[in-house]
């Protein structure tokens, strides 16, 4: 009798599939990797496997000190956008307007980069005339420069860009925890901190962390916000989308572009085993503790 | 003089809403120090809204909580001397059972020596010797229970209160944890508020037994007054297996009334009660007080009887219900043990009269 559940080609066709699509994805990606890796560049007939245009960007001190700013970026953006996220996301759990709190927190995805990098360019240029003219009327000097573009502006650009993705990166971590942990940490005599500290952090912190990785690798990415709203410094996005655009696509293109690749290849990829690790740690647990209760 | 000492818990008109729902509506009682009090109703009566409301997990909405004499309505949950047991996933699955046990101490910063040394002893009188090094994942259902148990414990508060703490478990564990709480609780000395919608569970427990449904406190007293005698029709419907009887009040005296139940007069013990002769009533007698015999046998003088056809029998274990039909339809059952052999000599749609002793009728107005 032919046997549905037995016909391994639905599973193999199901994988194909999905393997020619990441593929299609990716191999772009690998493509200009390959070409970071080749001494004669783009379009040579013969592939030579160098790390010379990578030695040439990291002697490169321009570029050295964008990829500085775009590591201080990123830190900045992690020490604000994560305690926020980690609080919206405890908020989602408390509130019974779940559907209009998501909605609230994901709005800034749904507004394209450029628009929200103008806008926001606009906005803090008031912003800066307002606080100037508030110096002026009052007399004194304190308000001078207040959100001028800059690191600062920078930055509240991509708190408003990375925010969506940490909250949700964490709410996913967090849906696991169950809230009678807290309230039994509260009976045991915990303060809502030490509840929080001693007993949710150490079971959601897998979520936190992997929010500070995808904030890193966003900061990294991300050029069209910070090309508006950097001010004086460059990111390392920025030096790569100007080289493009004055210069072309050179060796040394390749290899920033090799690098910004790699790193969050190894990045996602480091997130992705561990998550996976873990759910499978916790699935087993979880199945451990399904076993039917039994008199002992 | 000296003072009487202070309830270990007094709740006054206490009331918690959810916007336009109300949980729980203006509840007020006491417990004595020491008791081992039950909270007992039907599921979304109130009862755990109730219980979290004592452990400081809610903000009331009306009126106040007093613990030993002290108000606590507005305190944290880490401010009151209460500690709590949860229904299940409330220990801490990152930390072995020392840990879990350990954790209240820590943060009272009590010496580490003391800690090992309060947390063995604890574990030893939960009967968790050894499994200090366990991790909550590798207990079974009972064993995670008395962890939790000993979690609270340890910590040597006033009072302890438990939300539905043996509903996770299989019926015998939980028939053995009941004793093991209650020979627990005795030799603590603490006042332990357990809820549950598990009569027998709490009938096993409590000394004294609170019925909370509809946001409501339907009645309270010990758990004997409770099962045996219900002030409260609800209370009656709800503990035990009751049979229940409307009527109207025929006649009255000193200390009863007469109901007319359409086919009949019953007598129904009534002390103390204000009532009027022509008002709706209903009476409820236990199942396990019926007793069928032949329509033409002698029942004693004290019994009151009613005709009845016989209906079938159902095999429970324990003990045999006989179900009657009475002459208007009213179906009742009769309980016997079910080795007695007692009712069994009928056959369904047998003529018979179903009887109970006359004075444990209970009367109810509402």
């Amino acid at each position: 009798m032919y046997d549905d559940f037995a016909n391994p080609w639905t599973i193999r066709l199901k994988w194909a599939y999905l393997l020619a699509v990441v593929f299609a994805l990716l191999m772009p990606v690998f493509y200009t990797i390959g070409i970071s890796f080749n001494l004669h560049g783009f379009g040579a007939r013969i592939y030579e496997f160098t790390f010379e245009w990578y030695r040439v960007v990291l002697g490169d001190t321009l570029l050295v000190i964008s990829l500085k700013w775009t590591l201080y970026l990123a830190l900045a953006t992690i020490a604000a956008t994560i305690p926020m996220a980690l609080l919206s996301a405890k908020f989602y759990k408390r509130t019974r307007r779940k559907v209009a709190f998501v909605a609230l927190m994901l709005s800034p995805l749904f507004v394209p980069a450029d628009i929200m990098g103008s806008s926001l360019l606009v906005f803090f240029k008031n912003l800066a005339k307002g606080f100037a003219w508030l110096g002026q009327t009052l007399g004194v000097g304190w308000f001078d420069g207040w959100f001028d573009l800059g690191f600062l502006t920078a930055v509240i650009g991509q708190i408003i860009y990375t925010h969506p993705y940490a909250f949700i990166v964490i709410l996913i971590t967090m849906s696991r925890y169950r809230v009678q942990q807290t309230e039994a940490a509260r009976a045991c005599g915990a303060n809502a901190w030490q509840a929080f500290w001693d007993v949710e952090f150490p079971q959601i912190r897998v979520g936190v962390f992997s929010s500070c990785a995808f904030v890193t690798i966003l900061s990294f990415n991300e050029a069209v916000r910070t090309a508006l709203l950097k001010g004086g410094f460059d990111t390392f996005s920025n030096m790569l989308v100007a080289q493009m655009l004055n210069i072309g696509m050179s060796g040394e293109s390749y290899a920033m572009a090799g690098i910004m690749s790699i790193v969050s290849m190894i990045v996602i990829g480091t997130v992705i085993v561990y998550t996976l690790v873990r759910a499978e740690r916790l699935e087993r647990r979880a199945r451990a503790m399904a076993e039917p209760v039994m008199s002992d | 003089m000296t003072e009487p000492a202070a309830k270990a818990v007094e709740v006054v008109e206490l009331g918690k809403n959810y916007g336009s729902v109300t949980a729980l509506k203006s509840v007020s009682f006491s417990i004595e120090s020491g008791m081992y009090y039950a909270l007992l109703g039907p599921s979304g009566g109130g009862k755990t809204t109730l219980l979290r409301l004592i452990g400081g997990f809610l903000r009331p909405s009306a009126g106040r909580i007093f613990l030993h004499g002290h108000d606590v309505s507005l305190l944290p949950p880490n401010r009151r001397p209460t500690s709590m047991v949860f229904q299940n996933y409330a220990l801490f699955p990152h930390m072995t059972v020392e840990r879990n046990v350990a954790y209240g101490l820590k943060l009272l910063r009590v010496p580490a020596g003391d800690i090992r040394d309060r947390v063995d002893r604890m574990l030893a009188m939960v009967g968790l010797e050894g499994y200090n090094r366990r991790m909550p994942h590798e207990l079974s259902g009972g064993q995670q229970q008395r962890v939790q148990l000993a979690r609270s414990l340890v910590l040597e508060r006033d009072i302890l209160l438990l939300d539905e703490p043996l509903a996770s478990l299989d019926a015998r564990l939980r028939k053995d944890m009941c004793l093991e709480l209650k020979r627990l609780q005795e030799k603590v000395g603490i006042t332990f508020i357990h809820v549950t919608h598990n009569q027998e569970e709490a009938l096993t427990v409590a000394d004294r037994i609170a019925i909370i449904a509809d946001g409501e406190l339907v009645e309270e007293g010990s758990a004997r007054d409770v099962y045996e005698t219900p002030n409260k029709r609800f209370t009656a419907e709800f503990i035990g297996d009751n049979n229940v009887l409307e009527g109207t009040v025929s006649d009255l005296s000193a200390n009863s009334a007469t109901l007319d139940i359409g086919f009949a007069k019953i007598d129904v013990p009534a002390p103390g009660v204000t009532i009027r002769t022509g008002e709706r009533a209903a009476f409820s007698i236990r199942s396990e007080l019926l007793r069928i015999a032949g329509r033409n046998e002698d029942i004693s003088d004290s019994w009151q009887v009613v005709p009845a056809r016989y209906v079938e029998d159902v095999y429970l274990g324990l003990t045999v219900s006989h179900l009657v039909q009475l002459p208007d339809g009213t179906e009742v059952v009769a309980r016997v043990m079910s080795d007695s052999g007692e009712n069994g000599r009928f056959e369904p749609g047998d003529d018979v009269a179903v009887g109970w002793p006359a004075n444990r009728a209970r009367l109810h107005l509402a």
